[in-house]
């Protein structure tokens, strides 16, 4: 099995049974991870931020920094290798925040509420969610299987 | 506990010879190029170190630094020094530790990431950069070289405080260790004779809200700076996000979340230009 690794504002998607998409120590940010078990293709994305008209440019240089352009793209990629939209497990972990009482610091909840907003407005179904608190977390989905698997940091691997 | 670290701090080697004597040298208004040279010159690995990350884009905007001479004139001051500091501060970091990560290598790009970030902030907060703040920053979690250690061995404890009783890490770590490691980094760079501004700082860069009012701000930079790299997850350990917000922050230097966005994507085209400061460690 090899390690193909997704670093910040990063997406890639697989349908080499030996692959295992991983990213490392999510923080605020948030991974998406999608899988079509019939055509066994899968994607992972790593975004930064909720709303891409922060910054246009950016956006079109690098989509998956942004949830709405990231994740559009990550399905479309996925399509690509034949999988398809009815058949896809989706998985989305990350979104943790600091201790914040006066809740000033929001990026980790923007990003949540932005993949919420963007999966129930286009009918899709989050099969598993490991997102909020505040620690970090690594993600890994097989291409083989089509398992999830999340590590909080210092904590066990468990599967999503 | 607290005496046995205490001690482990007065047997940190010293800061290099060569940096301090570089640092004095620049500190002053006409310093000689060739003086400063032929210092850092006698340096060998102060000086592999240096023309690494003179190279980086960050600091060389594309010029082929080959010696320490070209560095020493093509750099500028500011850049010079925080060239040096980098190089000078890395050789704490090429270390084993233990408890917060599980490589020196993540403290290092999580320290290196803070310094940029503060750099960044500086800018658009009073349109310059400012290397004694960058050094503040790049120094913030040095406590934790030393600390790593009693971490380790007290991880389940100091766990279930946070996880059971809402407290932060840094209070975890205050009551089982009896210190936190902000207070520790205070101590180490003040044992290596830093001014206090950067003591200040790191001794305060989870709660800047604590220092008295001072002239200078630093340590609410390098507090916002080191939120803003957490939150990214550049080089978290075991203790991940669970510190403190404080709010004011944002109110002192006129922020919004937006900024804190877009501060968030400069940090990573920051990164990107300095890998060759990465590699050092």
């Amino acid at each position: 099995m090899s390690d193909v690794v997704i670093g910040i504002s990063d997406l890639k998607v697989s349908n080499k049974a030996d692959d295992v998409l991983v990213t490392y120590a999510l923080g605020s940010c948030i991974a998406v991870a999608i899988y079509d078990p019939r055509a066994k293709v899968g994607g992972l994305l790593h975004y930064m931020l909720p709303d891409s008209t922060l910054d246009l440019n950016k956006a079109k240089a690098t989509p998956g920094m942004f949830a709405d352009t990231g994740i559009p793209l990550l399905f479309k990629a996925c399509y690509n290798l034949g999988a398809q939209k009815k058949s896809m497990i989706v998985k989305v972990v990350g979104g943790a925040s600091i201790l914040d009482d006066t809740n000033y610091f929001r990026i980790g909840q923007k990003n949540i509420m932005a993949v919420r907003k963007m999966f129930w407005k286009n009918n899709v179904m989050i099969n598993g969610e490991d997102t909020g608190s505040n620690y970090n977390r690594t993600v890994r989905l097989e291409i083989s299987t089509g398992k999830v698997f999340v590590k909080r940091s210092g904590g066990l691997l468990r599967e999503l | 506990m607290i005496n046995k670290i205490i001690k482990s701090v007065n047997d940190l080697p010293a800061f290099p010879a060569t940096v301090v004597k570089v640092m004095g040298l620049l500190s002053r208004e006409d310093y000689s190029l060739a003086e400063v040279t032929k210092i850092i010159s006698f340096d060998q690995s102060l000086t592999v170190n240096i023309l690494k990350i003179s190279n980086s884009a960050q600091f060389s905007s594309g010029r082929s630094i080959k010696t320490i001479r070209d560095a020493v004139c093509y750099l500028g001051k500011e850049n010079l020094i925080r060239a040096v500091q980098t190089a000078g501060i890395s050789k704490y970091y090429k270390t084993k530790v233990k408890g917060y990560v599980s490589s020196a290598s993540d403290l290092w790009e999580h320290s290196v990431a803070v310094a940029l970030m503060s750099q960044i902030l500086s800018k658009k907060i009073y349109g310059v950069e400012n290397s004694v703040l960058y050094t503040a920053a790049l120094l913030h979690d040095v406590g934790k070289i030393i600390m790593g250690e009693y971490i380790y061995e007290s991880i389940e404890k100091i766990n279930l405080l946070v996880d059971k009783r809402q407290c932060s890490f840094l209070e975890a770590e205050e009551v089982i260790i009896g210190m936190n490691h902000a207070e520790l980094g205070g101590k180490i760079t003040g044992q290596w004779n830093f001014p206090a501004e950067i003591c200040d700082a790191i001794s305060f860069h989870h709660h800047p809200d604590l220092l008295d009012n001072t002239s200078a701000d630093t340590q609410w930079i390098v507090y916002l700076a080191d939120q803003l790299c957490m939150m990214l997850g550049i080089g978290n350990g075991v203790d991940g996000l669970a510190y403190r917000g404080v709010s004011k922050v944002l109110r002192k230097f006129d922020l919004r979340d937006k900024d804190l966005q877009v501060y968030m994507m400069d940090l990573l085209d920051a990164l990107d230009d300095a890998r060759s400061m990465l590699e050092i460690v």
